[in-house]
């Protein structure tokens, strides 16, 4: 109850910040987007066809009304309809934002929680010949481009020059062949099967790049807690080394761990992903907006550009739930 | 306290423990000999860096290794060789035999657990009985060391307790498994001064009480001469006098311990115009000289004191002093 009165407040004082945030994105949107107008009239049109354009598509209205056309527009979720396709821009994102959310999934829990259990193992034995084979590790694959890894990845599991030619390079899953006669279990197995093919090595690269970050992260946090007075205590009374790792320290690591794992969230959906779903033709948020903006596709832009500016908002808030439910010298009251 | 009929609970021989630094191979701790008796409190004092809580450490084998190890020396605890025990073995004897207690009450518990659930994981740790069980212990314990309403301070967290009461927490939290000896490094430094007395108090009743033994490290003579029978004096890493604190108090033998004695402020006697002080700064111990290691700040001392180092021999009143021309 306490934690749910806290994140109400919080919702509420995010609404100047998600003012602000929908601003800036409006007011470079409006300055620095793509003008349609000649995208539509094409070489010399005549300035009556240009005004009657504007007039159409609002541009003539002054800055502050569009703005709160805008506003209306976010909170309805509707941002009219794609230029590209004439496809309701709510309903492209209904389909893909599930799409994006199942390709990053396991590259999110896989590189967080292998982060932890390296991170907590390097820490352990800090200053060991197996913290140093993990650390200079992690920092190689921090080095490597993220673009490198994709292509790389892609020969090495996707084709027959590579180790092994398990994996379609691109593509995601459609329904079975004999769709509308498949029973339900055909279809699970098809579904199944198509989305660990199709998800395995994006998600294989995603960790790589991720993992290397992640645990030096996660080891510089726990090495810290580790020269606390709390564990020095804990020891004297004879507490394992076992359990002051995965009690002691690890609940005051994540403190800091629990923030930067949610902070991430949004980038790992929308912005992180914008590259993977292009190389490996996965049709979620990334490849969508990718294509809207290579084609100057102003809804579809604006939509995930708030989307996940918002989204942000919503990790802050969740950041600070969190936070509160670890540590308890924060109070739900400030 | 006659000391032929206790045994002791502690018996430290020739201790060396040795540190690996940038500069060098540098001794903490060299040749330390002394001996706890059951139901004994022992004092020892000695500047910052002298060896005092490497001495604690060691006993309990908490000296963070690498970089420092025991290097050489015996340590016996109620029968127990500590320098040979691997470290899970190592788990049981400390909390259980020989428990410690901290200068910082501030940072020394752990911030988001509460006190109840680490007191209880330090009694289930040695004993095994059901968290019911243990959390009653606890609840026990926290009354022994007079917190009121213990059954409310149980499950709050560190920070809603003051300082003082902190401490009292730890102390029940180091004798939740009756220890025979009771390591207390400063335990005192860090509390308000109207609250250090209290607790000193609560530490020497409860060793009475509990008939442990006691070592209490401080710079504090004050505190060592309210509640310790005998007292250690240490220097750069060895032990340079040792005596009953009566004897030390009204006849120190050790330049130093002079020294140590005549920087105290008394309020009675009249005023002086400076406190006396010992002249000069403990040597690095990465460069220790030749001989006496206090020879260059000794009023006393001789060439031949900075040629040779004094041997720790006995002295006619029954302690023992490290040095060429005692007092």
């Amino acid at each position: 109850m306490e934690t749910l009165q806290f994140a109400l407040r919080k919702l509420l004082y995010s609404i100047p910040l998600l003012f602000g945030v929908t601003f800036i994105s409006f007011f470079l949107m409006v300055y620095h987007g793509p003008d349609l107008t000649y995208t539509i009239l094409g070489k010399n049109p005549t300035p009556e066809q240009i005004a009657e354009v504007h007039r159409d598509l609002g541009y003539d209205q002054p800055f502050l009304k569009r703005y709160f056309l805008f506003l209306k527009e976010i909170i309805t979720f509707d941002f009219g309809s794609s230029i590209s396709s004439g496809e309701k821009v709510s309903s492209i994102l209904k389909k893909s934002v599930p799409v994006s959310f199942m390709v990053a999934l396991p590259a999110f829990i896989l590189s967080n929680a292998l982060g932890i259990i390296l991170a907590l193992y390097a820490a352990n034995h800090r200053g060991k010949k197996n913290d140093k084979i993990i650390m200079v590790m992690a920092a190689g694959g921090m080095s490597v481009s993220f673009l490198m890894v994709v292509i790389a990845f892609q020969i090495m599991f996707c084709t027959s020059y590579g180790l092994v030619d398990w994996f379609p390079v691109q593509g995601w899953i459609s329904p079975p062949p004999n769709y509308p006669d498949a029973t339900t279990g055909e279809i699970l197995y098809y579904y199944w099967y198509y989305y660990w093919s199709h998800v395995t090595v994006p998600t294989l690269a995603s960790v790589f790049v991720a993992l290397g970050y992640n645990t030096r992260f996660f080891r510089a946090v726990i090495v810290e807690e580790l020269n606390k007075d709390y564990v020095r205590t804990a020891r004297a009374y004879g507490v394992s080394n076992r359990k002051i790792m995965i009690k002691h320290v690890l609940k005051n690591a994540m403190i800091p761990i629990s923030t930067r794992i949610i902070i991430t969230i949004p980038f790992v959906i929308i912005a992180g992903n914008l590259v993977v779903e292009k190389f490996f033709g996965i049709p979620g948020v990334g490849l969508v907006t990718y294509d809207a903006i290579t084609n100057g596709d102003l809804p579809i832009v604006k939509a995930v550009v708030t989307s996940t500016a918002v989204l942000y908002v919503i990790a802050l808030i969740l950041t600070d739930i969190v936070y509160k439910m670890i540590d308890p010298r924060t109070s739900y009251n400030q | 306290m006659s000391e032929s009929t206790s045994k002791p609970v502690l018996s430290i021989q020739d201790l060396v423990v040795e540190f690996k630094t940038e500069a060098g191979l540098i001794r903490a701790l060299d040749g330390v000999s002394f001996e706890v008796q059951e139901g004994e409190a022992l004092g020892i004092v000695g500047e910052s860096g002298c060896g005092k809580s490497v001495t604690a450490l060691s006993i309990l084998k908490l000296i963070p290794s690498p970089p420092g190890r025991i290097a050489g020396g015996s340590i016996e605890l109620d029968g127990v060789d500590v320098v040979a025990q691997p470290d899970d073995e190592m788990r049981k004897v400390r909390g259980q035999l020989a428990s410690m207690i901290f200068q910082e009450p501030m940072t020394a518990l752990n911030p988001v657990f509460t006190i109840g659930n680490q007191m209880v994981e330090i009694i289930r740790v040695h004993q095994k009985v059901s968290k019911a069980v243990a959390k009653k212990q606890a609840i026990e314990m926290l009354r022994t060391v007079n917190i009121e309403s213990p059954e409310q301070r149980i499950d709050q967290y560190p920070h809603e307790l003051s300082g003082g009461m902190r401490q009292r927490v730890m102390i029940a939290m180091a004798l939740s498994c009756s220890p025979k000896l009771l390591i207390a490094d400063e335990p005192t430094t860090a509390l308000d001064v109207t609250v250090q007395a209290q607790v000193m108090e609560e530490i020497s009743r409860l060793q009475r009480e509990m008939n442990m033994g006691l070592i209490l490290i401080t710079h504090d003579l004050g505190v060592i001469a309210e509640s310790c029978t005998r007292v250690v004096v240490m220097y750069c890493g060895k032990i340079i006098e040792m005596a009953e604190t009566e004897e030390l108090f009204r006849n120190p033998r050790h330049p130093y311990t002079r020294g140590l004695l005549d920087s105290i402020p008394r309020i009675r006697e009249k005023k002086l115009e400076t406190l006396p002080i010992i002249e000069g700064m403990v040597p690095d111990l990465a460069n220790l000289p030749k001989g006496c290691r206090f020879a260059d700040r000794c009023p006393k001392a001789e060439d031949h004191c900075r040629e040779n180092e004094p041997p720790l021999e006995d002295t006619e009143s029954g302690g023992k002093v490290a040095c060429f021309i005692p007092n």
